[in-house]
């Protein structure tokens, strides 16, 4: 299997000169092509930090992390950007969506800025929308959108851009339970049917259910990882939830 | 994209953006405005130098204007008359007697300048008669009659019919005097002009100098102003051995007038667009604050500074565009009305246009030849104003807009 992202020693601290705060603390983290990985731990643990740091938002203090053979800590800001433009798809816990735009643009305006041609935009945008469910709300602006759908066109616009994985921070932490399943359904159908590989963080645990493999962070350090497990329907047992 | 993104922005915050287009129009206004006063400031002051004071053109003995010595003398004045009306450029001549004087009264004494015209003649170029509102002006019936300016009358105490001693050297330097009676008291918009220039007869001024039949000056009106360069070259070829000068070379005083006022205006419409800038900074800085998030997320998913600046840049220049039809429109009306109507700022400039030569009516002109100008300094000074709110975009970092 291929690697998409290789972490290693990766750390981050705050505050480092008054009270320090190891927000993640010497992870190693290694994620396959095709994973459906689930980042788990309370509140504060660095989940948010952790994702910052794979998705190149963020620089870590100390520590490599290797996105498809390139090492992103050694990438210039406006390197990074384009490098993620290019690779990481992204979903937010909120606040997702360019609200001047429809949920069409939303998604186009990713592909606009790879300078992908029109038709390939409609097809793929079309053909995403409707895996979304959303044909029928293409022209719709984010204002019009429940809740549930918007964070959908969110996965949508990460996916058009083809990326190498998708980061999704907390994506069903503002949902009601309907809805959160609902989006649980979409992502993992996405990684069955078409392979893609999403890593997300939650602390919801039917969202942790649906999960094939679940890293455990607490105090910005990995306490658990239930590892790569083949496709299977059953969510894998875990021995750290109580 | 961006071209509609910018757009839709623009609607987001209605009252803002509608904010912003009006600094836009309020900047072109007051900067086409100050222009048009300027310009009508400009243009009468310009008419009164030509009209009451200069005429267009002048000639003279080429020696004259160094000392006014009356000793430089021009004669023949019909042929003269008929050789200039000749070049179709030409509207009116007159020859004047020009002397420098000592005017005496039982109130006190003055050194003023006498001019000896041919009052029909010198009507047709300086209009002198139009001007005189006390008084009947020359009669022709009457020797020694004078016109004098109001200024002079009252410094003086000087009433029509009242008399005064005019006194001068003639061409042979002997002392001459002479006693003139006030036909009429004349009044121009330039104060120090009024107060400086006596009008006689010239016969009564020849007789008196002993030089009959001759003259010093040639005051040339002419049909169109733009002709000034043509007629002057036309009569400088045609009399080589005179002097012909523009009222530009004669009256050097309102070249530096005018710019010393563009001078002004400069700073009165840089202090307009400091406004502008200050009101288009202030408002797109707020308008980039409230999208902190949204932005941080855009830079997340990969736009790059150059384009987040393009779009800020973007949604300036589309307010700008909105901005300036208004603007335009309402400077175009307002010069249109007043330049009807005119401006009278006498009641709060009082005498200090006229101390100037001024006129304190101003018809402000539509600075047509300017405008592209003006609004260039408008659209810069509102793309300069959004670089620092651009900027500001630029260096959102998305981690930390995006936790907000
Ligand atoms: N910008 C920051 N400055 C200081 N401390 C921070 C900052 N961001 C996060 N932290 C701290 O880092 C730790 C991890 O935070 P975060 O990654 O948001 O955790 P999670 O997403 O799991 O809730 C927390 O203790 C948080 O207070
Ligand atoms: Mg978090």
């Amino acid at each position: 299997m291929q690697t998409v992202i290789d972490a290693h020693n990766v750390s981050k601290v705050y505050n480092a000169d008054t009270i320090p705060v190891y927000a993640v603390n010497n992870v190693h983290l290694h994620l396959q092509k095709g994973e459906f990985t689930a980042l788990v731990g309370p509140s504060g643990s660095g989940k948010t930090t952790l994702l910052n740091l794979i998705g190149g938002l963020d620089k870590p203090d100390s520590g490599n992390i290797i996105i498809n053979g390139v090492d992103i800590t050694t990438l210039s800001a406006n390197e990074l950007i384009n490098f993620r433009l290019k690779n990481i798809g992204f979903v937010f816990q909120s606040f997702n969506l360019i609200p001047v735009l429809t949920a069409k643009e939303n998604a186009e305006f990713i592909l606009q800025l790879q300078k992908v041609h029109r038709k390939e935009r409609i097809k793929r945008i079309e053909a995403l929308f409707k895996q979304i469910g959303l044909s029928d709300k293409l022209n719709e602006r984010p204002a019009k959108l429940s809740g549930g759908q918007q964070q959908r066109v969110a996965v949508a616009r990460a996916l058009a851009s083809r990326p190498q994985f998708v980061l999704a921070d907390e994506p069903t932490a503002n949902l009601d339970s309907r809805s959160a399943s609902n989006l649980l359904d979409i992502m993992a159908r996405l990684n069955k049917e078409e392979g893609i590989t999403f890593l997300f963080s939650t602390h919801d645990q039917r969202v942790i259910d649906r999960a094939r493999r679940v890293i455990t962070l607490v105090d910005g350090q990995i306490s658990n990882d239930t590892a790569a497990v083949p496709v299977t329907h059953e969510a894998p047992v875990s021995t750290e939830k109580s | 994209m961006i071209i509609q993104m910018a757009w839709r922005n623009i609607w987001r915050n209605k009252m803002r953006s509608i904010a912003i287009a009006l600094s836009v129009a309020i900047g072109l206004f007051a900067g086409l405005s100050v222009l048009a006063l300027y310009k009508g400031m400009m243009k009468s002051r310009i008419r009164t130098v030509i009209d009451s004071e200069t005429g267009h053109l002048q000639i003279h003995h080429p020696e004259f204007k160094k000392d006014y010595d009356p000793q430089y003398l021009l004669s023949d004045p019909q042929k003269w008359l008929s050789d200039i009306l000749f070049f179709n450029t030409i509207k009116a001549v007159a020859v004047r007697t020009v002397t420098q004087a000592m005017l005496a009264t039982p109130t006190g004494s003055a050194g003023v300048q006498v001019n000896g015209v041919d009052p029909e003649t010198e009507n047709k170029v300086s209009l002198l008669k139009d001007k005189i509102h006390w008084g009947n002006g020359f009669t022709g019936k009457k020797k020694n009659e004078a016109l004098i300016g109001k200024k002079l009358a009252d410094k003086m105490k000087l009433k029509p019919g009242s008399k005064l001693v005019l006194t001068f050297t003639d061409t042979a330097s002997d002392l001459v005097s002479a006693a003139f009676r006030v036909a009429g008291i004349y009044q121009t918009e330039n104060v120090p002009l009024d107060e400086r220039n006596v009008y006689v007869n010239r016969n009564d001024l020849n007789e008196l100098l002993n030089i009959n039949g001759s003259f010093h000056e040639i005051a040339i009106l002419l049909n169109r102003g733009e002709d000034l360069a043509l007629a002057k070259r036309q009569l400088q070829e045609r009399f080589p051995s005179f002097l012909v000068e523009s009222w530009k070379e004669i009256s050097p005083e309102t070249e530096l007038m005018v710019s010393t006022m563009d001078y002004y205006m400069y700073i009165i419409i840089g202090i307009i667009m400091l406004a502008l800038a200050f009101g288009i900074i202030n408002t797109m800085l707020m308008a980039i604050l409230e999208r902190t998030r949204e932005i941080g997320m855009m830079v997340a998913l990969g736009m790059n500074k150059l384009r987040l600046f393009l779009m800020v840049l973007l949604e300036t220049v589309l307010l700008t565009i909105t901005g300036t039809p208004p603007g335009l429109l309402a400077a175009w009306l307002a010069t249109d009305y007043y330049n009807k109507k005119g401006i009278d700022i006498s009641s709060f400039a009082g005498d200090t246009m006229s101390s100037f030569g001024f006129s304190s009516m101003i018809y402000p002109e539509f600075p047509r030849p300017e405008l592209f100008t003006v609004m260039m300094i408008v659209v810069m000074t509102a793309l300069l104003s959004c670089i620092f709110p651009a900027a500001k975009a630029g260096r959102l970092q998305p981690v930390e807009a995006l936790r907000k």
